[in-house]
């Protein structure tokens, strides 16, 4: 029997599915994905699963090239696409001119073709060319407008993996030749990689509008239209960004102009208002508040605890933070667990100490490893971050078990992690003396292993279970990097730009408007102030 | 006084046909074609033909189903309508450029 919520539920579901699908074909996609899921956390949890087996559309090559991959073929049809499809250089081009044109009418238009095992141009649309292949029994010829192979026997283009790539060698050639610069990669499914113009400073707003857009779970939020609007007026974040990731993902070319989400977050966060430079991980955090705030309503009943909302950016972001204050008398442990949206990271270099100072220790700088010299790792930074804290004389803490004031340590650790975590590197300091940057370089990981900062993890090490070995086939705790903000210059004019990965381990630059291709080596020597990780 | 003017009306279609041929190759050699190309292209992505073909080709996937649909398929469902689509101003550019091109290269 359905209660009046499983009905609702069911009724959102079907709502969804019977959508008239006037929207590009990334929807039907995720429309077949959704199918039967009524709540947040299984839609989740299939996404995850889905996107581990990666739906590439797999380009169908033919049996009947094998007949042409004999003996020098490659070489033959390189020479092929240098001279007949796209000539670079000035011989090649007279070549062409003359020599392409229809061995039967003479036209050099309808969609000329060239046989692929002999000297014969034909048109396409005239079916010379389809004479020819019948005669001759030529199965194969070649687009000299686009480079397409066309087999006759499957009467379709095919895509064979090998000649692909020296498709697309030959063409980047003639490019290079022509002193063109190749466009901006594109896969054959929808381009990933849009500009947004700087308006005035906003580079601080761009850089994190690129991670949000390249955070996978939040994306397929966006473009599965989740969100049901319950706000009156167009003044929702919400909204604003899941037009700006239809946007992203809808293929169009030329740069994002922000200006509406510029808007919407100088009215929702006004401490953020006005052109001077801001704090892209204020921005980050400002973003994720007001875009909490306005999922809220999301749920259509409004969270009884505000410790407890389910809207997707709790899902996405929201880790839990546990502190353990231990009493140095009593040894009693008073623990908190708080939300936190990111983990903010103090570096060598900064006026707080960096090492920790415990009683007994000589207060001789060694890394984590042992090591005397070398880059701080980020591991370092979170080793410090999880490290138990002398509170000192001075800041002594009630305890409830002495009822009194006592020393005591306080630890942090993670409770619960989110599925993106974002580390953020406090490089900008502000203390009463001094407004500075902190440069000190601090290596990242392409994959992070957050089990040694667990709860659970500090609890087996004071049960005595020292050193667990790292159980590498537990997936659980490990994240891999997919975005790294970066800020050039100085505290008072500086720049911000995002590493961005797509796919496996494709890298993208993106500065404001500017995407270009990036190797892993340059993100790893980037400075890294702010870094997300997926699970 | 009939056959004349079919004699007439021959030679020039001929003729036309050699001038194209020739300005053709003469785009080609001088690489202007290519860069034509890229013109057109940029010209057309601007003016939303390029959007207007991808709903004309959803359509004849949908109609064919996409297991099923060849280029020619889409080739021929969508060729003449696209055509018509292209905006006249384009046209004029691209003529523009090409007149341009041959008055400076005339031999």
């Amino acid at each position: 029997r359905l209660t009046s919520q499983g009905l609702r539920r069911l009724r959102c579901s079907v709502e969804f599915l019977c959508r008239p699908l006037k929207q590009p074909t990334w929807k039907i996609q995720y429309q077949s994905v959704l199918r039967f899921t009524t709540s947040l956390p299984d839609f989740i949890a299939e996404i995850q699963r889905d996107s581990d087996a990666g739906s590439v559309m797999s380009p169908a090559g033919c049996s009947h090239v094998n007949g042409f991959k004999v003996d020098n073929w490659k070489q033959n049809l390189r020479v092929i696409y240098q001279c007949f499809v796209w000539s670079g250089s000035v011989e090649t081009r007279k070549r062409k001119a003359k020599s392409c044109v229809c061995h039967l009418c003479g036209a050099h238009l309808n969609r000329l073709h060239s046989c692929l095992h002999c000297v014969f141009f034909g048109c396409f649309s005239k079916k010379h060319i389809h004479d020819h292949a019948k005669n001759k029994r030529h199965n194969l010829a070649i687009d000299l407008l686009y480079g397409g192979i066309y087999c006759f026997v499957c009467q379709d283009y095919i895509y064979d993996k090998d000649m692909e790539q020296i498709a697309k060698e030959e063409q980047r050639k003639a490019w290079k030749l022509q002193g063109r610069s190749p466009p901006s990669l594109m896969h054959n499914v929808v381009q990933l990689r849009l500009g947004l113009i700087n308006l005035g400073n906003t580079c601080f707003m761009n850089c994190i509008v690129q991670a949000l857009t390249h955070t996978p779970l939040l994306r397929d939020f966006f473009l599965s239209d989740r969100h049901k609007c319950e706000m009156q007026s167009s003044s929702c974040l919400v909204c604003e960004m899941s037009q700006l990731f239809q946007e992203f993902y809808s293929g169009h070319r030329s740069p994002h102009i922000p200006f509406r989400l510029l808007h919407l977050v100088w009215t929702h966060a006004r401490h953020l208002a006005g052109y001077e430079q801001q704090d892209a991980h204020e921005f980050l955090i400002a973003a994720l508040d007001v875009l909490h705030r306005h999922c809220k309503d999301d749920n259509g009943k409004k969270a009884n605890n505000p410790n407890h909302c389910s809207c997707i950016i709790d899902q996405i972001f929201t880790g839990g933070l546990q502190s353990d204050v231990t009493c140095q008398v009593c040894h009693g442990v008073s623990t908190t667990i708080d939300p936190f949206w990111d983990i903010s990271l103090d570096l060598p270099g900064s006026s707080t100490p960096f090492w920790p100072l415990s009683p007994g220790s000589d207060g001789s700088v060694v890394n984590g490893d042992g090591h005397p010299s070398g880059a701080t790792t980020l591991t370092d930074c979170l080793r410090r971050f999880t490290r138990p804290e002398h509170l000192g004389s001075s800041a002594k803490i009630k305890c409830s078990g002495c009822h009194s004031y006592q020393e005591s340590t306080k630890q942090l650790t993670m409770k619960r992690l989110p599925i993106v975590a974002c580390f953020h590197l406090k490089r900008f300091e502000h203390s009463a003396k001094l407004r500075r940057k902190i440069t000190t370089y601090v290596s990242f990981p392409l994959e992070l292993d957050m089990t040694p900062f667990m709860a659970s993890s500090k609890e087996s090490r004071m049960n005595g279970q020292y050193q667990q070995p790292v159980d590498s086939l537990n997936n659980e705790n490990k994240y891999s990097l997919f975005a790294v903000v970066n800020h050039q210059g100085t505290l008072e004019s500086g720049h911000y730009t995002t590493f961005i990965r797509q796919h496996k381990d494709q890298w993208f630059k993106c500065d404001d408007a500017i995407i270009t291709k990036a190797s892993i080596k340059d993100v790893l020597d980037s400075e890294g102030s702010t870094h997300k990780r997926t699970q | 006084m009939f056959n004349r003017f079919q004699f007439l009306f021959q030679t020039n279609t001929s003729r036309e046909k050699q001038m194209r041929a020739a300005i053709n190759q003469k785009l080609i050699e001088m690489g202007e074609r290519e860069r034509l190309k890229e013109l057109l292209r940029a010209k057309l992505i601007e003016c939303g033909w390029r959007d207007q073909l991808k709903a004309l080709c959803k359509e004849v996937i949908k109609e064919k189903g996409i297991e099923n649909v060849t280029v020619e398929d889409l080739v021929a469902g969508v060729t003449p309508k696209g055509r018509a689509l292209v905006p006249d101003s384009v046209k004029k550019e691209l003529l523009q450029r090409i007149r341009a091109f041959l008055a400076q290269h005339s031999t």
